[in-house]
This record gives C-alpha cells, structure tokens and sequence, in this order.
C-alpha cells in the first residue's frame, strides 16, 4: 500500500504544479552581449534572431539543480518540438556564470543533455550584462578549505522570441508536457502580436 | 512524468543494503556530465528500527569529499547548504531526491560509466556505518 500511496502521489504531483511560466507584461530588448566557448563559437544578440531560445544560467560543478533542471530542459523540448513546427523548436543555450572553471568544457557539458544544445561563457561584464537584461541573478559564494565554491544562482529559464525579445520565464519543475504547452501558447500569442 | 519514469527505473533496482534496522533503497548516482568537479547521489533511506536514528555523515570511495546536501528554492533562487545531521524517526523514510536532500560527491577520482558503482558508506550518530553500493545510470526525463 505505502508503494501505491506513493505512485498515485507522484501522479497528482505534477498535475498540481501547473504554473511552468511566466509571460512578461511587455517584451524586453535585449542589449548588445557578446559570449563564447571552447569551439570557438560566439553567441551574441545578433544570434537570437529568427528563431527561439531558452538561456538557462548554471554552473558546471551544480551537483544537483543544473543537471536536473537541463534534463527536464531536454525533455520540454523534446515534447515540444512534437507540437510547433521544427523551426519553432527552441534552441536551449546553457550559460555558466563561472567562466574561470568552466570555459574549457561549457560546450561539452550542454551537449551531454542533448547533441543540439550550445554552451557558452564569457568575460564577467558579458555575462552581467546578459543576468541584468534578463532579470537573472547569480552569486559566486566563498571558496571552501579545498577551493571549491557554490554559485546561487536563478533558476528559471529566460523564454527569447525570434525577434530577439525576452517574452517570458520559464520556471522548475520544466514538466515537459506543461512547459511544451506554455511554449505552444505564447509562440501562438507572439504571431499573433506579428499580424495586428 | 518523469517523476513516473524515475519510480519506474527505481523499481527496477534490487535494494540496496540495510543494517539494524535501517535500509537504504533506490540508489542512484546520475553520471556525471563532462567537466564537472562535483556530482550526486540518491537514495531513501527508511529506519524500521525502533529507535530515532541519526544521519551525521557519508564517505564515497572514489571521491576526495561527500557531504549530505540540501537545494533549497530561495524565491526565484537555487541554493544548497550543508546539512550537519538528519534525524530519522522510527518508521520514517528520508528520501534523498533531485531538488533536495542529495549527496555531493566531490571531486571524482575517475570519470566513470553507466553500470559501475559507487561504495557510500552511511555514518550514524551511534557509530553504526551502512556501507551501500550505488549503481552509475543514466537518468531518463520526461514522459
């Protein structure tokens, strides 16, 4: 009995947690930033364009929420890129807030949760700038006797439109099917802001 | 449902390992993604003993340091803290789950696969140690 009690509250538990995201008041433009990674690649404003992104903020040494939150990430994707067409399919870019440990790695470590997502870092004033713009907050907390250092970091993910906008949050637990109908819905609202 | 899917594979798992009273249940350590310093592990924990128990401590071979963890939701926030100590009343389970209580593995000495195992070895107030072998998965999200 105690296994059943605890299946059915494990299928009530999502139904109960509905609220996956936040869609802003007024669309926020983002300013100019500049990050990149261990490719070579760069991400900057230019490169939101014409299509839309989930930025999630983290740092590679997160135990438990970074991985968490970036498998549940690939899962909303995944369940909503069964519902929009392939080119509204989100690109999901993880961005450490932790270049001096993570720079080597940062692009590696985001493709481990999915071959499409990008990672990315930068200089301390890109990444602020990127945090501020998006509402985001981190904290770099004091190293321990070892070295090793926590981040606090936001945990929600920053919803950007193909014309480069900031449109909405999207918050834990990512259920994917919940989050995939969230992005379903606000891709809708945003063609149709296009036509009026 | 991917709470579902993550009870589904826990199913799956033989238990794990007990001793006076105490099992440990459901075990898991997610593989590390590349690059990390530091990871975790999972479990539950259940006391049919008829006494409170103390949770005061964890070692992992393989790792430089483990410390029993808690991420904690502060507003819009991920934080964690340490946790010094985790009371077990008689009959209770204390599960050990993504977003909560975990333990931080530190500083691995070598990558490792899906399908090995790692030794954690449970401390207790009273001195009793509960060694636990905790198999390496790749976990699956989503429905």
């Amino acid at each position: 009995m105690r296994r059943l009690a605890i299946l059915l509250s494990l299928i009530a538990a999502p139904l109960m947690a509905q609220v996956q995201g936040v869609e802003l008041d007024e669309p926020v433009a983002l300013p100019a930033f500049h990050l990149e990674n261990d490719l070579g690649e760069t991400l900057d404003k230019d490169a939101l364009n014409g299509h839309w992104t989930l930025v999630m903020f983290g740092f590679l040494s997160c135990p438990d929420v970074c991985p968490f939150t970036l498998g549940n990430l690939e899962a909303a994707v995944s369940e909503t890129s069964m519902r929009v067409r392939p080119d509204n399919v989100p690109q999901v870019v993880f961005v450490s807030v932790d270049p001096a440990r993570d720079a080597g790695t940062v692009s590696d470590y985001a493709r481990y949760f999915h071959p499409d997502f990008r990672g990315f870092t930068g200089t301390r004033d890109q990444i602020d700038t990127l945090i501020e713009a998006t509402d985001s907050f981190y904290r770099l907390m004091k190293p321990d006797a070892s070295g090793y250092y926590e981040v606090q970091h936001s945990s929600a993910v920053s919803v950007i439109a193909p014309d480069g906008t900031l449109r909405a949050k999207l918050q834990p637990p990512f259920d994917p099917g919940a989050t995939a109908e969230f992005l379903a819905r606000l891709q809708i609202a945003y063609r149709r802001s296009l036509n009026q | 449902m991917k709470r579902l899917a993550v009870l589904a594979l826990s199913l799956m798992m033989p238990l794990a390992a007990s001793a006076g009273g105490l099992t440990v249940s459901d075990a898991f350590v997610p593989m590390a993604p590349p690059g990390v310093m530091a990871h975790a592990a999972y479990f539950k924990l259940t006391n049919d003993s008829p006494e409170t128990r103390r949770l005061i401590g964890v070692r992992a071979e393989g790792y430089a340091m483990a410390h029993l963890h808690r991420s904690v939701e502060m507003g819009d926030v991920a934080t964690m803290s340490a946790v010094d100590a985790i009371d077990i009343a008689p009959g209770q389970r204390i599960v050990f789950t993504p977003g909560g209580l975990h333990v931080m593995l530190m500083h691995p000495a070598a990558k490792q696969a899906e399908g090995d195992t790692v030794l954690l070895t449970l401390t207790f107030a009273n001195g009793e140690t509960l060694p636990v072998q905790v198999p390496v998965t790749r976990v699956r999200h989503g429905s």
